[in-house]
Parts: C-alpha cells; sequence; structure tokens
C-alpha cells in the first residue's frame, strides 16, 4: 500500500533508564516510572494527554502472571486503554504506530521493561522452546547460537578468533554510552573467554541486564503543535520463522529480511544501506553477523568485514544488544537510540543524519524480527 | 472511515482435556474453522495475532512462536496480545489497528488456553505482588469473594440472585455443540454446592477447560466480497486501572463503565437495554454477570437481582444474556474473550443455530481480566451502522 495513503506517526520523545547488570537497588516500578517520566519530559505532553498505553515485559521473568497489571500505575495508564503485547518492545513500538495511523488514538506511549537479575533468564530461554521435542534436549539460546554459529562459521570460513572484532567494538561502544554499565577493559577479564557453547564464548553472548525503556508516539497533528524536532516512523514490517531449528536456514534469517523487505516498501527505501544510523539487535556475535547479512548491510558471509577499518559509522553506536541485552526491551532501545541520534538529542550523534534504522529480534535462536525506519523531516 | 466485520469464526469442541492436540493443534483445530467459514486460505490472511492467558496457564513461555507452524504462518506479521481473561479482544483489537491503519488487509485472530497443561490457580495467584499481596491473596477466588460479598449489602446482590446467572448459563449451554459442561441445575442446587469461598459455591464457578477461538477481520468492500453476512464491529474498547490500592471501588467497575461510554457513543447506543438484541458477556463467576448488567448499563446501579429475577435475560426475554452459556459452557480462559466476540457475530448474521436469538441485529460484548481491571466492551452489528 502507498505510504501516502498512511497517516503519519511521529516519536516525540522518548528515554531509557541506565542499563545495568543489576539495578539491584530498584524495583520495576521504578525502573519503569523513571523511563516514562523522562520520554515525556520536553515533549510538552503531559501523563494526562496520553491516550493509551503498550507495554512489553515478560511474565515469565517477572514470575508474575499478567505482569502488567502490577506495572499499570508506573506506566501512566490509570482508566486508559492498555495492552500487553509480550514480544520485544519494538513489536509495541508497532501496534502503537498503527493504533494512531489508524486515527484511533492521537498520543500513546510504549513502553518495554526487564529486569532479568530478580530471575534465572535462562529458563525464560529454555521455556520458550515447546516442551515435546526440543525442550527435553536441553535447547536454551545459548545452545541455539551455539548451533548457528557452527554452520556460520563453517559454511564461510571464518575462523572463530575473527569473532573478537564483533564484541570488542559493541563493548568499545558501549563504554561511549553514559547509560550502559560497560568498560572498555571488561572483556580483558578471562572469564569472558570461557566457552558457553562451542564455538561461542561468554564474550561472543548478548549479556542480560536490567533496564526500562519509553517511547512517545503522536499523531502528526499533535506532533506539528511543538516546537520540539519530530522523527517520523517511515516504514515498519515484522515476520516470524517456523519455530523448529532443524527446519530453520542455517546460515541466515529469512524472517529478518522478509520484516526488513516489509519496512522497505512501506518506507521507499531501495535497501538497509539507505539509512545513515542503523541500530541492531542480535542474541550473539554471529547472530548480529546473520542479522546485518538478512538485513541487507552486508553479502552473504561477509559482514565480519564491516568491524574492520571501513566499518560504517552509524552502526550500533550505542553497543547494541550484545554488552546490554533488556530482553523485552531490547529493540525498543535501539528505537529510542535511532530517534535520539535522528533528533540530535545525544552527544554521540552522527553528523547530518536523517535516516535510521531499528531491529528487534525474539524468540529461541531469534525466531521472528522486527523493522522499524525512521526519518526527519 | 474503515469499517471492520468478521467475516469468519471457528471455534473447537471445548473439554476438560484435550488429550487428542497439542496446544499448537487446538489453535490450528478454531483456526481452520475459521478459513473454512470465510472460504479463505492462509495465503488471503495478512497477519495473525495470537491471544492467550499468562503464558505460565500453559507453561510455555511465548507460545505464539511455537504456534506459528501449526496456523501456517511462517513469514508473516505473528504478534501475541496478553491481557488475562480479556486478552481475545485486546488481540482483536490489535487486529483492527492494523487495518484500520493499512498495514494489514485481513487479520486472523487466534485465542486459547490448553489450562490442563499447566497449574492455574498457582499461575493466577502470582498475579499480586510479590512483597505486599501475595501472602494473603491465593488465586482470584478470594478477591472476587470478597467484592462479591460487598455488592451483596450495597446493591443487593444476593445468593439467589447469582445461583440464577448459574441456572440460567447452564441451560443455555445445552443448546451450543461446543459447550464442554453440559448439565442443568436448579437454584437450590447451587444454593446447597459446596462452599469454595463463600458466597462463591461450586455451581457458581464455571469449568477449566481447554479451548480455542479464531475470528478473521477485514474492511469495508473487502468484506462484503469475502461473505455476504459480515458482523460488522461498530466500537471495541478495552481499558485498564492501575493497582490495587483502597481507593478502587469495586462495586462498579471503572474501566469497564470508561469503556462502555466509548464504545456506546461511537456506535450510537444510548438506551442499551433496547437497543441491544442479545449480549454475550464473560462471567468468570456469576455474581460478575450480575455486576455487569449494571457497569454496562442494562438496568440501573442495584438493579441486577431484579433483572435476572424477572427473566430478561434468558433466551426468551428482551435482552437475552450469553445463550452460548457463556463461561458456564466452556472457560478456556485465554480464549473466553473472542468466544463472546465469535458468538455475538454469529448471533447477527443468523448462524447461531440452536442458540440463535431470532432477529438479532445489534449485539453487546464484554470481557476482561486481571484482578478485575482490564475491562472491554464492543458492539457487534449486522449492518455498518
Amino acid at each position: 500500500m502507498a505510504a501516502s495513503r498512511r497517516a503519519r506517526v511521529a516519536v516525540l520523545g522518548s528515554a531509557q533508564t541506565d542499563l545495568r547488570a543489576a539495578h539491584s537497588d530498584r524495583q520495576h516500578v521504578d525502573l519503569i516510572a523513571e523511563a516514562v517520566a523522562s520520554a515525556l519530559l520536553g515533549t510538552g505532553l503531559r501523563m494526562t494527554d496520553v491516550d493509551f498505553v503498550i507495554d512489553s515485559g515478560s511474565d515469565f521473568l517477572d514470575g508474575r502472571s499478567i505482569s502488567n497489571c502490577g506495572f499499570l500505575g508506573a506506566m501512566g495508564a490509570n482508566h486508559k486503554e492498555e495492552s500487553r503485547v509480550e514480544e520485544d518492545g519494538l513489536w509495541s513500538a508497532m501496534y502503537a504506530a498503527t493504533k494512531i495511523a489508524s486515527g484511533s488514538a492521537s498520543v500513546g506511549l510504549v513502553v518495554a521493561y526487564s529486569k532479568s537479575s530478580e530471575s534465572d533468564p535462562r529458563n525464560y530461554w529454555s521455556s520458550l522452546a515447546e516442551p515435546f521435542t526440543q525442550r527435553p534436549v536441553g535447547l536454551d539460546q545459548h545452545s541455539a547460537a551455539g548451533l548457528f554459529a557452527q554452520r556460520y562459521l563453517a559454511r564461510y570460513g571464518i575462523d572463530p578468533q575473527a569473532l573478537s572484532a564483533v564484541s570488542d567494538r559493541a563493548w568499545a561502544a558501549a563504554a561511549r554510552n553514559p547509560q550502559v554499565d560497560a568498560d572498555e577493559d571488561m572483556l580483558r577479564d578471562e572469564s569472558w573467554n570461557e566457552f558457553v557453547a562451542a564455538p561461542l564464548r561468554r564474550r561472543d553472548m548478548a549479556r542480560p541486564v536490567d533496564g526500562a525503556v519509553a517511547v512517545v508516539v503522536t499523531s502528526e497533528h499533535v506532533a506539528r503543535q511543538f516546537d520540539r524536532r519530530p522523527v517520523w516512523i517511515s516504514g515498519m514490517g515484522s515476520a516470524m520463522d517456523q519455530h523448529f531449528l532443524a527446519a530453520r536456514e542455517p546460515t541466515s534469517l529469512p524472517a529478518a529480511t522478509a520484516a526488513a523487505g516489509a519496512a522497505f516498501r512501506m518506507a521507499g527505501a531501495a535497501s538497509a544501506r539507505d539509512f545513515d544510523v542503523v541500530e541492531v539487535s542480535a542474541n550473539s556475535t554471529v547472530g548480529e553477523l546473520m542479522v546485518l547479512e538478512s538485513l541487507g548491510l552486508a553479502e552473504a558471509g561477509t559482514a565480519i568485514g564491516l568491524y574492520g577499518d571501513s566499518a560504517p559509522s552509524g552502526l550500533n553506536l550505542s553497543g547494541g544488544a550484545l554488552p546490554a541485552d533488556v530482553v523485552m526491551a531490547t529493540g525498543l532501545v535501539r528505537l529510542h537510540e535511532v530517534a535520539s541520534h535522528l533528533a540530535g538529542r545525544t552527544d554521540r550523534d552522527p553528523a547530518g543524519a536523517k535516516t535510521g534504522l531499528a531491529h528487534g529480534t525474539g524468540g529461541l535462536g531469534m525466531q521472528n524480527h522486527c523493522v522499524i525506519t525512521l526519518e526527519t523531516s | 472511515m474503515t469499517n471492520i466485520a468478521i467475516v469468519g469464526t471457528g471455534q473447537t469442541v471445548h473439554a476438560r482435556r484435550r488429550i487428542d492436540v497439542s496446544q499448537a493443534g487446538l489453535a490450528r483445530e478454531a483456526a481452520v474453522e475459521a478459513l473454512l467459514d470465510a472460504q479463505l486460505t492462509m495465503d488471503d490472511i495478512d497477519s495473525v495475532v495470537v491471544a492467550s492467558g499468562p503464558a505460565m496457564f500453559g507453561a510455555v513461555n511465548q507460545p505464539e512462536k511455537w504456534l506459528v507452524d501449526a496456523l501456517g504462518a511462517r513469514f508473516k506479521p505473528v504478534v501475541r496480545v496478553t491481557s488475562g481473561g480479556g486478552t481475545g479482544l485486546a488481540g482483536a483489537l490489535q487486529g483492527m489497528n492494523q487495518i484500520k491503519a493499512g498495514v494489514a488487509r485481513r487479520v486472523l485472530v487466534v485465542a486459547y488456553d490448553k489450562l490442563s497443561e499447566g497449574a492455574l490457580q498457582a499461575s493466577i495467584s502470582t498475579l499480586y505482588d510479590p512483597f505486599w499481596g501475595r501472602e494473603f491473596a491465593v488465586g482470584i477466588m478470594g478477591f472476587s469473594a470478597a467484592y462479591w460479598r460487598a455488592r451483596m449489602d450495597r446493591l443487593g446482590h444476593t445468593e439467589e440472585a447469582a445461583a440464577m446467572v448459574a441456572v440460567k448459563n447452564r441451560k443455555n449451554s445445552m443448546l451450543n455443540p461446543k459447550a464442554h459442561v453440559k448439565k442443568e441445575v436448579t437454584v437450590d442446587e447451587v444454593l446447597a454446592s459446596r462452599p469454595l469461598c463463600w458466597p462463591i459455591k461450586a455451581l457458581d464457578v464455571p469449568p477449566i477447560s481447554d479451548g480455542a477461538c479464531a475470528v478473521i477481520l477485514a474492511a469495508d468492500d473487502d468484506a462484503e466480497a469475502i461473505t455476504s453476512t459480515p458482523a460488522w464491529i461498530r466500537g471495541m474498547a478495552y481499558y485498564s486501572e492501575a493497582d490495587n490500592g483502597p481507593h478502587r471501588s469495586m462495586l462498579q467497575s471503572e474501566p469497564l463503565k470508561i469503556a462502555a461510554s466509548r464504545v456506546y457513543e461511537k456506535a450510537g447506543v444510548t438506551n442499551p437495554r433496547r437497543q441491544f438484541d442479545v449480549a454475550e458477556l464473560q462471567e468468570p463467576y456469576t455474581c460478575f454477570e450480575l455486576s455487569y448488567y449494571e457497569g454496562l448499563g442494562l438496568c440501573e446501579e442495584g438493579g441486577a437481582a431484579e433483572l435476572i429475577a424477572s427473566g430478561a435475560t434468558e433466551m426468551t426475554g428482551d435482552i437475552p444474556v450469553n445463550p452460548s452459556g457463556g463461561c458456564m459452557g466452556a472457560n478456556p480462559i485465554g480464549a473466553t474473550a473472542l468466544i463472546r466476540l465469535a458468538e455475538a457475530a454469529m448471533q447477527v448474521t443468523g448462524k447461531a443455530g440452536a442458540h440463535q436469538i431470532n432477529g438479532a441485529e445489534l449485539a453487546l460484548v464484554q470481557a476482561g481480566g486481571g484482578w478485575a481491571n482490564l475491562r472491554g466492551v464492543a458492539v457487534v452489528g449486522s449492518t455498518r451502522g
């Protein structure tokens, strides 16, 4: 469908808490309330202007059924329309954008959070596997990533040692990101080189962290009332692959390609290379290479080349998901990051950036993918 | 202005324990029936919304990722919405927004729960705050009983009145081929049934079921091209109320009132009792149906006991409520809201079979979840309005 038919949706504000291995002195509601209040700050909008709230979190991680119920107050959802999308927060952003584009509402708040330090994230991952054939053999996020990595590295003849370029760059970028508790020396500790799922080591795996993120989306009419530089959602798409790992493509992520294709068609973009700022999610270093290739940022088997001297300047400036995986919020953090750069709200903004791409993923072995593209006018 | 219609519905055979299918197979059974009803295939479907109760109910985290294979939805947008007992309406609402926003033409909404595979009340108990609420709030029953007790004094929602709800809905279930429980009861039997958490007694409580429901949504001319009998969604909303604080008055549900007023305004409903031909209300306990009569404006505040006693909400009354038998007939929690919506669509399109209300043109749907703090309302009609 032509982009012109669709009402424009603006990202008017966004914010995240610090992403830390453990926010042991703060509860879920504290993190959520901080992100929500900070996202509204400076937009000119108040909580009473918000029509609806769409949120992402996990009952399994929270140890709590219908866990959104416990956080409605912190999310400012009292006596408002609210829905829990139990996917990465980027899917919540997509829902919120359709709700505004449909004309059903003018101002929406998107919230995503995880506090995996309060539970065992391995249980979260293993409970994603269907219970009859996959769960009993012990599949979890790490083993799934390892299985993909073995096949990917073998097929393209890549030395596993080369993967350190991916993690080194991610952690170096995270060290420059004031909202991630990372420093560049961290990976020097030998424990980061322990094998987790051969050929992947601990340094290759996304590190689960605690945090929350909130994004304010509005109709064009509302966005024009404020002098804040609006960032527009230009395209969005999502797709889910089949569940059984053995039946999936061994070295690529066709669902990521499908999600990106839908978003690019809507945005009128030819390829992922059209975007100035790109933030992607991934479960591991090899996962990140596969995401970049499946989105079209590199040919199959060549994404490792993006980590050399010719690295694109606008790729995962935040450090991406490897140093800071907020589990249910990682994709929405990517959207916040891209929107902040395009709006000129960080001191790390690439000069002249006008377009951006945010990617989120979920499921065992990155089963589903979501892409939202953004632009400034 | 885009008008959305339900162009196909499907339901499984609901049962206490469906050992013949997995969760994925259960959802597929409903989806296949809905596709057959609409004469469509998965190739015609742009997007899938899966709605289910809390994932702990079935002990599979993010089950849509397992269901995708059985639903034939590989590489399509698939997203799950979860919102307790009302999740089917929350899911349908997301589907409607996708169509109205132009990102999908046809959306399959599937809702299910396979409650035989998890520890239901233990999972429900985890609703409550781990520090302040979990010690004394066991399951959802104690909470519900306390508020019913308060409504007895203030609104006259007597045990007898609630028992009449059980009698009516169980009687209606006899006519529903999909119902899981088919056994008529009397008011005396309900009153004499075993107290579980007084005033809630065994026969005030619906069964626990395995089951699924699916609806297919489409818009305007496309809906009319698919079927000669689209059921038009004239309005739908889903509102929340924060926290379990002492300021909450559970005598009347605020989010229900907000949702009803928004939807009624959109659908042009000013006199619900007179305008609606039929209602499908999700009643997790009998006392809730009484409460909803008032919250939805089918009678004045404090008038619910009189309304049920008058027979007006029976199949032969002027405002039949739950001709399907409601949750008393089948209660796969995560699917119950979508079942109410599907049943309403069946009523206004004349497809409800033995439990059809003759000439029904406008139907009211209510469903909710959480700790009685998530409330949804929908209006479905035989015309666009």
